[in-house]
């Protein structure tokens, strides 16, 4: 060695050796000797925050109706460091839990803090409450908090319009630990998905005096250092809720759907999908048991079928066949069929529904003439057709803010390209695309946004639940913008439409019986085939025919022609938006008479 | 004939093995402390993310050349001390102290690295063959090297980081082979001053000690004078310091003396920090089951008393483990010291040493109430990424300098 390290080395060996069992020594004393008096000081009274969940922001409708609001519920919660499994049984049976379940929820979030509450059960019955009440003692780590659930005093389902709220899962739990706590409900369809952060608030604290079982035995300095819940902001639709109600009653016991728009603004009236599924019961049971039940329901309730199911829009898109015509300098209004029953393409006959005889544009739509059509068809050509379907909104999505939906079957060249091979079809094997058969599916809100464009002579914007919010801090409305969507079609070309689907209400058309007095309806019937059973009814209209200010698709499943199912409904609606009082005036009416 | 050479004879697993470990109890711990905590939820993320940087930093700087140690020796501790002259102009307050540069995103404490500039520049002055380590002057310049840092770093004000200086200028000096007369001067007016914390019946007792050992040296009566002078003005002189040090600092001394005086106040940490250990028992109470620790008894529990975890979830048994692999580094430290190709190396191994069982000995310390609260982190354990990045790095220069122990490679 260099120079002398020996002694050196040896003191400061002794200074760490000396040192490492000093802390031996203390660790020893402190851990060992001295653990019982150090553990019962650790269990003293100590402080406890607990978190409260905020009140998620109200949801009204355009007149400020209360669609969707919170009613208060006991929770219980479990806590594991107090908790004793050997209760598993006993509270499981009483609680309604399937057997295993808090097993399984323990072992699910085994990695959190064992003094966090773990939520096993919302709205106990109060037979429950009394009991958990009476057998506290016996009953180490369960407690119940009083909490918040969804409510829905307006008396309408909108199953599909709000959508429910469920449990955030533990992969999101992990992303956004800072907003959410383990248990925590969290949007997962619907409005309440879309809007989760404008509805959602922020927590609270409340800090209580605890024992060693961590129950609670009083509040730490009066609640002075309590931190108040922030509600979230409350959200304003543009659903009119007696029409949204209407049109609920009216899809009662059928199957199908209803989407009812603002035309110059885009905003959503009234929206359907049916069944129904009931949201109290989703939002109050943590059992699975409902899930499975609605999982497995044939009919399908979660399903949403305004903006998910794609059906043939059969005669309802022949109006915009017509203008698609008009526009491109094809024919011209005059332009006249002879209808003989059908059409003859090469050694095929397409058949139409009736002998219309001598037929011109605006009797094609009156009447809904197919051969009128097959030929139109020929005549625009299908590259032509396919282009402008595109931009009154076919085969892409509507963009509506409630997240799900289908942008539909639009046939194009390159579809028909790839499907079969370049040059191995032809148009005439597509003529039926001409009276909305064939390969041409779209869903009822696409549908919807069609009729509002045809009413308000191509312009409208996104079709959009929400109005805006009123923010939390200052009660200020804060309006949400949407974009524009524009089809550049000249108003001649519309007025000619629109004459056409005013005379299949007004005229001698395929919807007369649908005529409200004092309201001009100007609509178009159709049926969608269906090679499994029934045909499906469809039916879009709008009103007032001068100024529009509703726009409607209706669709129900399986029940036969479009005017006879669908456009009655269509009636409904329209009177209950335009003609509110009157309907008031009837339920008083009625009243009176019930009275006498 | 070809050696051959097994991978202990290049790499020391006796260091590496025990960083690891520590490593990763270190997160786990972290992570009990952290998670569902409103603010500090992402700090397990985050250390993550620094020990996998560290580790990386650890094996470049194992493999670069021994040679560039000496070479930057001047160079690091001058920048060092230009980073704790910016960080007093422009740094960021936390705790009260003004340690921090914001580099965008990042954070930095320029003290962290200003240890690797000590360190290593102290050693290379130390063993240039010129000095003579007893001669008062040459004792001066080393002081001095020490002083510059530590005065900068009072200013911020961080007493822990200064005690960590002081304690590595002195050790090396010490190891430089400082005779005992000299070394006697340069500790007893901390020893005295310490003495007097505790109240004039004990700085009275230890300036008689002081008397009697100055006879023993028999050197001449106007030396031994001047040194007791020295002594007695080092008292009046800290007295005059603490006055100048934070509030919290004062009341943190206080504290130590007596914790039990203000449970809520300063001594409320050391008191917590207490019950959270000795509640631990023999096994601890179990993974993110300690009710100290998962109520929040001690605030910022994952930073300086980050030990505390460990006592109460892993208990007695998890506690003397954890000291275990800190006394493996630290005896494996002392016998490479000795077994380095140059003096230069060695004083450097020792300067690394001292460095991490000032820490450790402080941080634990403090933690089982045998020291005062002294802001320090337990290395490799406490959260913040420098802190472990520097500590790791320290490692990688001790196994650099023992894969070129031998002198003919």
């Amino acid at each position: 060695m260099f120079f002398d390290t020996d002694l050196r080395k040896k003191i400061l060996f002794f200074i760490i050796i000396g040192f490492f069992f000093v802390l031996v020594f203390q660790l020893y004393q402190m851990q060992i000797l001295e653990n019982i008096s150090y553990s019962e000081k650790s269990s003293e009274n100590s402080v406890k925050e607990y978190l409260i969940n905020a009140p998620r922001g109200t949801i009204f409708d355009r007149n400020f109706n209360v669609l969707v609001s919170n009613k208060p519920i006991y929770t219980v919660e479990l806590i594991p460091a107090n908790y004793s499994k050997e209760n598993n049984p006993k509270i499981e049976k009483i609680f309604n839990l399937e057997d295993g379940y808090i097993n399984e929820l323990l072992e699910k979030y085994r990695s959190y803090s064992s003094y966090l509450p773990r939520r096993i059960k919302r709205n106990i019955e109060f037979q429950s409450l009394v009991w958990l009440e009476e057998n506290s003692e016996k009953l180490n780590g369960l407690e119940y908090i009083v909490d918040l659930q969804r409510d829905y005093p307006y008396g309408i389902m909108g199953s599909h319009i709000f959508g429910y709220l469920r449990e955030i899962s533990a992969d999101k739990l992990r992303n956004y630990s800072e907003e959410y706590q383990m248990g925590d409900l969290i949007g997962s369809q619907g409005i309440e998905k879309t809007y989760e952060d404008i509805l959602r608030g922020e927590k609270g604290v409340q800090y209580y005096l605890v024992d060693s079982q961590q129950k609670k035995i009083g509040k730490y300095l009066n609640g002075a250092k309590d931190i108040p819940t922030t509600k979230g902001n409350d959200l304003v639709l543009s659903i009119d809720g007696p029409t949204q109600k209407k049109a609920e009653e009216l899809f009662e016991n059928k199957r199908g759907a209803l989407v009812a728009i603002q035309p110059a603004t885009g905003e959503i009236i009234a929206f359907v999908s049916s069944p129904q599924f009931d949201l109290n019961k989703l939002s109050s049971v943590t059992s699975r048991d409902e899930w499975a039940k609605l999982q497995t329901d044939t009919t399908k309730p979660l399903f949403n079928r305004a903006t998910m199911s794609i059906y043939s829009p059969g005669s309802t898109i022949k109006p915009l066949e017509a203008l698609i015509a008009l526009e491109n300098g094809v024919v011209d209004e005059n332009f006249t069929v002879n209808c003989q029953g059908g059409y003859q393409y090469g050694n095929r006959f397409f058949k139409c529904t009736h002998v219309h005889g001598k037929t011109d544009l605006i009797k094609s739509i009156e009447k809904s003439c197919n051969t009128y059509y097959y030929q139109l068809f020929l005549k625009i050509g299908f590259e032509n057709w396919s282009n402008f379907m595109q931009r009154f909104g076919f085969g892409h999505l509507t963009g509506v803010d409630i997240g799900d939906e289908t942008s539909g079957i639009l046939p194009t060249v390159e579809y028909y390209n790839r499907r079969l091979g370049k040059g191995k079809w032809h148009e005439g094997m597509l003529i039926s695309l001409g009276i909305g058969q064939g390969e041409f599916a779209t869903t009822p809100i696409q549908l919807a946004q069609y009729t509002a464009l045809i009413a308000n002579n191509g312009i409208t914007k996104t079709p959009h639940f929400v109005k805006g919010y009123i923010r939390n801090d200052d009660n200020a409305f804060v309006p949400l913008e949407y974009s524009d969507l524009k089809v550049d079609v000249s108003k001649k070309t519309f007025d000619i439409v629109k004459e056409g689907m005013y005379k299949v209400v007004h005229g001698a058309g395929t919807a007369q019986h649908i005529k409200i007095p004092g309201i001009e309806i100007a609509g178009k019937t159709g049926t969608a085939e269906n090679p499994h059973g029934e045909d499906h009814a469809l039916f879009i209209a709008f009103a007032p025919f001068e100024n529009p200010e509703i726009a409607v698709a209706v669709m129900v499943e399986n029940v036969g022609y479009g005017g006879t199912h669908a456009a009655p409904i269509v009636k409904e609606i329209i009177k209950s938006f335009l003609m509110p009082n009157e309907q008031k005036n009837m339920t008083i009416i009625s009243a009176g008479i019930k009275g006498e | 004939m070809k050696i051959g050479y097994k991978i202990q004879d290049k790499f020391d697993f006796g260091i590496f093995l025990p960083l690891i470990l520590l490593m990763i109890i270190g997160l786990l711990v972290i992570y009990s402390a952290t998670v569902n905590h409103p603010t500090a939820s992402g700090n397990f993320n985050k250390q993550l993310v620094s020990a996998v940087i560290s580790i990386v930093a650890f094996l470049v700087i194992y493999s670069i050349p021994e040679k560039t140690f000496r070479i930057s020796a001047f160079p690091a501790y001058l920048i060092s001390l230009l980073l704790l002259i910016v960080v007093l102009v422009v740094g960021k307050t936390v705790y009260g102290a003004k340690s921090w540069l914001s580099l965008g995103p990042l954070g930095l404490q320029p003290s962290e690295f200003a240890k690797i500039g000590l360190i290593l520049f102290l050693a290379h002055w130390v063993s240039r063959d010129d000095r003579d380590i007893n001669n008062i002057k040459d004792i001066g310049v080393a002081l001095m090297i020490g002083f510059l840092p530590i005065l900068l770093i009072l200013l911020e004000p961080d007493l822990g980081t200064a005690i960590v200086f002081a304690a590595i200028t002195l050790t090396m000096i010490f190891w430089g082979g400082i005779n005992l007369f000299s070394l006697f001067i340069v500790l007893s007016p901390g020893i005295v001053t310490f003495a007097s914390l505790f109240g004039l019946p004990v700085l009275i007792i230890a300036l008689v000690g002081i008397l009697v050992i100055l006879m023993f040296f028999k050197r001449n009566l106007f030396t031994s004078a001047t040194v007791f002078v020295v002594n007695i003005a080092s008292v009046f002189f800290f007295d005059y310091g603490v006055k100048l040090l934070q509030p919290h600092q004062q009341k943190r001394i206080e504290a130590f003396l007596n914790p039990l005086a203000d449970p809520l106040g300063s001594g409320y940490n050391a008191l917590q920090a207490k019950v959270a250990i000795g509640s631990g028992g023999l096994f601890g109470k179990g993974f993110l089951s300690g009710n100290q620790t998962q109520l929040r008894f001690i605030p910022e529990q994952w930073t300086d008393f980050i030990y505390c975890v460990i006592g109460e979830e892993f208990g007695f048994f998890g506690s003397v483990i954890t000291l275990s692999l800190f006394l493996i580094i630290f005896i494996r430290l002392l016998n490479l010291s000795t077994i380095t190709k140059d003096k230069f190396s060695s004083l450097i191994i020792i300067g690394i040493l001292t460095l991490l069982f000032t820490h450790f000995a402080i941080n634990i310390g403090m933690n089982v109430g045998i020291t005062p609260v002294i802001g320090l982190p337990l290395p490799f354990l406490s959260y913040g990424g420098s802190s472990l990045m520097v500590n790791t790095i320290l490692l990688g220069i001790t196994m650099n300098i023992y894969k070129h122990r031998k002198l003919h490679t």
